[in-house]
Parts: structure tokens; C-alpha cells; sequence
């Protein structure tokens, strides 16, 4: 008799102790029966949330939180139950499950806490599970510092891509999208056009005006550029005042169009700079993607034959390459 | 065989094992998923880190093919590794109906769909294995390669410090959807003592 006693007393001593780890290990731990009605709510999610075990226990989750959507997590919880396998989500793909604002006055960096979380089945003695554990992950400090790194890492990447004169695509970044694109050909056989374009007799504004004013020129030609193409479009300086301009799912006549738009736009354009006012044109080299074109390099020596006929033809104008 | 990692008689057991233990899984997953799973006869076979290099590369998101591969690491029962899940021309809306999910949003949305499915199809494979091997592994979170690490620095840092590792290999495909992936479970040289330990007892 007194041996019984003694192991139950023990008994309970340990459970006493265990709850207590559970209770404040930093983590947030929920446990909810198949019907999602919550039966532990441990310190860590009680003081996050501002919610008291009796305003939680015995109550459905999805009462209580309803920022946690029901259907995607009934989805999530159904492979535990069904498969006994546990399951995962990041903050990446979902924030947070539970909106727990920030607390620390100086050291905090978000407005609320993200959350990495994992739901493990808790199987029975039958080897049932009646009941499942989700446990909650701060991994606010973690997240912040990723999404710094990604973003300092975009802008590096769209600095290196852009020509700083025009704010177009410099000439290396523009070339490595037209070999994807020709690429894309290759495979799905997408129809896509180049235009290579030159400024008219810009050595004589040069030479005329000054280097600032031929940077003027190049500027709102550049703008008149942008203006103009589409978002699926890649335009690029390609080199002083040569700039590639690659249409993509356009065929040669649909970028005839856009070359006679552009070519009367800047007909009609006067830059005024350095209290002059300059007018000039552009010629253009079109050419369309096909079988006969053997690699990216190909595709510009086209455009570029089709762009010196339109200077030996009298320049302001566009030719199609054969 | 490469190398002596597992002896003849280890590798026919731990075929079979696995064998087994695919069995179960498709039964598992067609419970969950309510579709007919066709599994392969699991292969297994020793591969060094140039022939993981070589895989991880297929995935890197700068070629044009869209392959995505997830990764997820267990541990347990004195065995070690990853399972690394490869999607080859999956489609996200078959993947969606399979987990049934309304719709595949954005990007983020087509993320959670490929590591749910790995976790889903990974655990009901390694859960098998473990049952055969009599013990339990505890799981990582998934990662998927490119979002949550990135391929270049896996391949740059020289982080694989074993010379090779035991890799069985599986390949899905589900019934009247369009997906198809390999699931690569990757047990490095020092991890797998565990493993040989098991298979000598049940081979006795």
C-alpha cells in the first residue's frame, strides 16, 4: 500500500515538473482534438496572445483566432491525422498563423511576429491520434534579417542591370535576355522580333552641341523608348548611341508598327538643352526570329544589316531584314 | 556497387525493405489523397557529392527548365539524411487538386503546394522505412532549394564533407494527374551505421 502511494506521489511530482518545462519552454505549444477544440494552451501562447486558458480551452481555434484560416488548416492538420506524419509550415509562405503584435519597444523590428510552426500527431495508446500538437516558432529576428539581405541583394541586382545614363537595360544584362529569349524560340517557338536603332548623325550633335546636350538627346530618346514599349519588351543601350530593342511575341510587321510609331515620335521630338533646340532622327533594323537564325549573335548581325540599309537608304526610316 | 558502404547481402535487404515500405506509403498516400499512387521499385545505389552537385544543378533556377526540388532532413534510430524531392514537369494545378486546394494564388501559394506535397509524400515514405527498421525518425522542416537556400552557395561552399553516401531512389507518378517527381533519400557515409546495424539483424 505504502509502496503505491510512494510511486503515485513520485508520479505526480514528475508530471508537476514536466508540465512546468512545458508551460515555459519559449515556444508556443497549442494541443486540439479532432474537432479543433484547444485542450493545452501554454504560457508562451497565453502571453503573445493576451488570451487567458478558460477564454481558449474547450473552444474551437478558429472561434477564437480568425486570422487562422480554416480550410488551409484543417488541409495542413488532415495529413497529420490521416498519415500520422507531422507537418510544417515557414514564415515565407505564410507570415504568421496567429497575429501576435510586436513587444519589444527598442529591440523589436516588425509589426508582428513571424512564425515557423510544426503540427506533430500525438498518437494514443491504441495508436490512434485522437489529438494533435502545434507548436509555434518565433523566428521574427531570423525573417527580418532575410528580408533585409533580399532586398539590399534586388537592388545591387538592379543596379548592375541598368545602363545609368538611360536607365535602360545596360548592354550585358540586355544580351543575356536576348539569348533566353532566342532560347525560348528554340523551344516554344514563340514568335519574337529584334529592333536595333541608331541616333542619325549624333556624332555631328556632338560635335555641334556639346557632350552634354548629345547625353540630353540620349536621355529623351531613352524616355521616348520606354514610353513605347510594352512590359513583356527588353529594351537596352547597346552602345553609345545604338540602343536594341526586342519585342517579344511580335512578328515583323507588328514591330514595323511600333518602328514607324517610334520613328515619327522622334521626328517630331525637339530637345531643348543648354538653350539650344536639336532635332534629329533614328534609323531602325528590324528582324524576326526564324529557323534560319543560328544563334543570338546571328539575330543581331541581321538586324544590324537591315539597320545599315536604312542609313544607306537615306537614314529616318526602318528596314526589314530579309 | 561503388564502394563497400553496404555489403552485397546489406543492399538485396535493404531493396527489399524498402520495397515494402513503398508499398505501405502508396497505401497511405491513396487513403490521404483518395488517387492510386504509382511508386517504382525503389533502387538503391552509392553516389558521391559531384553526383548530388550534379542534381542540384538541374534545379538551379538560371537554366529555363522549371524543376523544383525540395529538401528535408531526418534523423533517428542512429541513421541520418535528407530526402530530397525532385518535381519534374509537374503541373501546379494538378498539384493543387491533388492536396485539394481551391486555387494556386501567386508564387508563395505554388511554394507551400510543392512542400506540402514533399512533406506528405516524403513522410509517408520514411515512416515506412523507419516501421521496417523498428525505430523513428524525427523530421526537419522542408526546405525548398532556391526559396529557402540558395542553389549557388550550396554548390560554391563545398559543404558536402563525405565522400559518399547510400541513395535510394524512388519514382512517383500519380494516376490521371500530371505529376511526376523522384524522391532521393540521401544517407551520407558517417550517418549510416544504424542502418547497417538493423539490416545485419534482420539478415540473421
Amino acid at each position: 500500500m505504502t509502496t503505491t502511494n510512494q510511486e503515485f506521489s513520485k508520479f505526480f511530482e514528475d508530471v508537476h515538473w514536466l508540465m512546468d518545462v512545458l508551460q515555459n519552454i519559449d515556444v508556443g505549444l497549442v494541443v486540439m482534438d479532432q474537432s479543433y477544440k484547444v485542450v493545452l494552451w501554454n504560457s508562451f501562447m497565453q502571453n503573445h496572445s493576451g488570451k487567458a486558458p478558460e477564454q481558449v480551452l474547450q473552444r474551437s481555434i478558429f472561434s477564437v483566432f480568425p486570422e487562422l484560416s480554416e480550410t488551409w488548416f484543417k488541409h495542413k492538420a488532415q495529413s497529420v491525422f490521416v498519415l500520422q506524419n507531422a507537418t510544417f509550415t515557414t514564415w515565407e509562405q505564410r507570415p504568421y498563423l496567429f497575429r501576435f503584435p510586436h513587444y519589444r519597444p527598442i529591440t523589436g523590428t516588425a509589426e508582428h511576429m513571424y512564425q515557423n510552426s510544426t503540427i506533430i500527431p500525438l498518437v494514443d495508446s491504441k495508436g490512434h491520434v485522437e489529438q494533435i500538437c502545434l507548436i509555434v516558432y518565433d523566428v521574427t529576428d531570423t525573417a527580418v534579417n532575410k528580408i533585409a539581405q533580399q532586398q539590399a541583394n534586388h537592388q545591387l541586382q538592379n543596379l548592375s542591370r541598368t545602363d545609368h545614363l538611360t536607365g535602360l537595360y545596360n548592354r550585358g544584362y540586355w544580351e543575356l535576355r536576348l539569348i533566353q529569349e532566342f532560347k525560348r524560340f528554340d523551344r516554344y517557338d514563340l514568335s519574337s522580333t529584334l529592333i536595333m536603332m541608331d541616333i542619325d548623325h549624333f556624332k555631328k550633335v556632338n560635335d555641334k552641341y556639346g557632350h552634354t546636350v548629345g547625353d540630353d538627346v540620349i536621355r529623351q530618346v531613352s524616355r521616348a523608348i520606354k514610353e513605347q514599349v510594352r512590359d513583356l519588351d527588353i529594351a537596352g543601350r547597346y552602345g553609345g548611341e545604338e540602343f536594341g530593342l526586342i519585342l517579344t511575341g511580335t512578328d515583323a510587321y507588328g514591330a514595323s508598327i511600333f518602328a514607324e510609331r517610334l520613328r515619327t515620335t522622334i521626328e517630331k521630338m525637339v530637345v531643348i538643352s543648354e538653350g539650344q533646340q536639336v532635332r534629329f532622327t533614328i534609323s531602325m533594323g528590324i528582324s524576326q526570329l526564324s529557323d534560319k537564325i543560328a544563334d543570338h549573335r546571328n539575330w543581331i548581325e541581321k538586324a544590324d544589316a537591315a539597320l545599315y540599309q536604312s542609313k544607306e537608304g537615306g537614314r529616318n526610316r526602318f528596314t526589314i531584314a530579309s | 556497387m561503388r564502394a563497400n558502404l553496404l555489403t552485397e547481402d546489406q543492399r538485396d535487404c535493404l531493396q527489399e525493405i524498402t520495397n515494402v515500405a513503398m508499398g505501405r506509403a502508396g497505401d497511405r498516400l491513396a487513403r490521404l489523397l483518395d488517387v492510386f499512387v504509382v511508386l517504382s521499385i525503389p533502387h538503391v545505389s552509392i553516389l558521391n557529392p559531384t553526383d548530388i552537385a550534379m542534381a542540384l544543378h538541374s534545379l538551379n533556377r538560371e537554366s529555363t527548365d522549371v524543376v523544383h526540388g525540395v529538401c528535408q532532413g531526418f534523423i533517428g534510430g542512429g541513421i541520418a539524411g535528407e530526402a530530397m524531392l525532385i518535381f519534374n514537369g509537374t503541373d501546379f494545378n494538378d498539384l493543387a487538386k491533388l492536396l485539394q486546394y481551391d486555387r494556386v494564388a501567386d508564387e508563395q501559394a505554388e511554394y507551400e503546394l510543392l512542400m506540402d506535397t514533399a512533406n506528405v509524400l516524403n513522410g509517408a515514405c520514411l515512416k515506412g522505412l523507419a516501421e521496417q527498421l523498428d525505430t523513428h525518425f524525427s523530421f526537419g522542416p522542408p526546405m525548398l532549394l532556391g526559396q529557402h537556400c540558395n542553389i549557388t552557395d550550396l554548390l560554391q561552399n563545398n559543404n558536402m564533407t563525405w565522400k559518399q553516401a547510400l541513395v535510394v531512389e524512388i519514382n512517383y507518378s500519380i494516376e490521371n494527374h500530371k505529376i511526376n517527381c523522384d524522391l532521393l533519400i540521401v544517407i551520407a557515409e558517417h550517418s549510416i551505421k544504424g542502418l547497417t546495424e538493423k539490416l545485419d539483424y534482420l539478415l540473421d
